[in-house]
């Protein structure tokens, strides 16, 4: 069953008081990926985007990408923008700093359609960027521990890299 | 078929010009305006499917038109994306809470565009 992982920003603020100061802050723009060895606050902006976190819970190291389109089109070069790219290059980017695929944990977010006259139509933007994580995660042996994903509002999301934790303020 | 009206504000011409250039390869009837109080008389006036709305904008930003656009029964369920540069991204939290539907960032990918536009018009 999927877990979901909602709880009030003002919670963790003060669950992550301890450690805030040796955790590094990034923010992941739309597009991007990023992967730590060392322990990160990820923060990124989810509306139709959809952001996979992967986590080695042993290696304590973990990854985060946030992409917007479901699949590479073929015209120029790949990009993490692309949902299919960037999360095989995640998946690439973890094993090569260590990882082992056996052990990586995942957990999926975002994929809204933010307007209530689509919000029964199938396959919009959101949905598909949410088929294709779940598509090639399972296609990688990759299990999915925890999703909030769909419905109408923006999400935040907060991703520490080592431990895999997440949370999310809808929008 | 009834070809889709959409309306950008930006006070860049060059961001016009490219939105305009990609938009209307896909056949949609575009308007523009310059800034965020002409986008909500232009909004009035030409009744758009859609808005692209810039952020940083003279006279009246995005987030302060978006937040009157949403206030006014004519407009309010218009869908909204913004478009943002990296260094305001931090802020589209806000424009969430005041009720923009979705977001892009410069500089403007023709691809994405028209995807999240497809998107938020059902087609």
């Amino acid at each position: 069953m999927n877990l979901h992982h909602r709880r009030n920003l003002h919670e963790v603020e003060s669950s992550r008081t301890a450690d805030a100061a040796e955790r590094g802050k990034f923010y992941l723009h739309p597009g991007q990926l990023f992967v730590s060895s060392e322990g990160h606050t990820v923060t990124t902006i989810l509306g139709s985007c959809v952001a996979v976190c992967l986590c080695d819970p042993v290696a304590k190291i973990g990854g985060i990408n946030h992409f917007l389109l479901p699949v590479f089109n073929g015209a120029g070069v790949t990009s993490p923008r692309f949902g299919d790219c960037s999360i095989k290059e995640l998946i690439r980017q973890l094993l090569a700093r260590g990882c082992r695929l056996h052990r990586l944990q995942a957990k999926i977010f975002g994929g809204a359609c933010v307007l209530e006259a689509f919000k029964l139509r199938r396959n919009h933007l959101g949905e598909s960027n949410v088929s294709i994580a779940e598509q090639l995660l399972q296609t990688a042996g990759i299990p999915t521990s925890s999703r909030d994903v769909g419905g109408q509002r923006g999400r935040k999301l907060i991703f520490h890299t080592d431990t895999g934790a997440a949370w999310v303020k809808a929008l | 078929m009834t070809v889709k009206k959409i309306l950008l504000v930006d006070d860049s011409e060059t961001v016009l010009q490219m939105e305009q250039m990609i938009l209307q390869r896909d056949h949609y009837e575009v308007a523009t305006a310059r800034d965020g109080a002409e986008g909500i008389a232009k909004a009035r006036e030409f009744k758009p499917d859609l808005i692209l709305m810039d952020v940083l904008m003279p006279r009246l930003d995005g987030f302060a038109a978006l937040r009157q656009l949403r206030q006014d029964p004519q407009t309010s369920a218009v869908p909204i994306v913004m478009v943002t540069s990296k260094a305001e991204l931090e802020s589209m939290e806000t424009g969430y809470q005041i009720g923009c539907s979705d977001y892009i960032v410069k500089p403007i990918d023709g691809v994405e565009l028209i995807a999240k536009v497809r998107n938020l018009l059902g087609e």
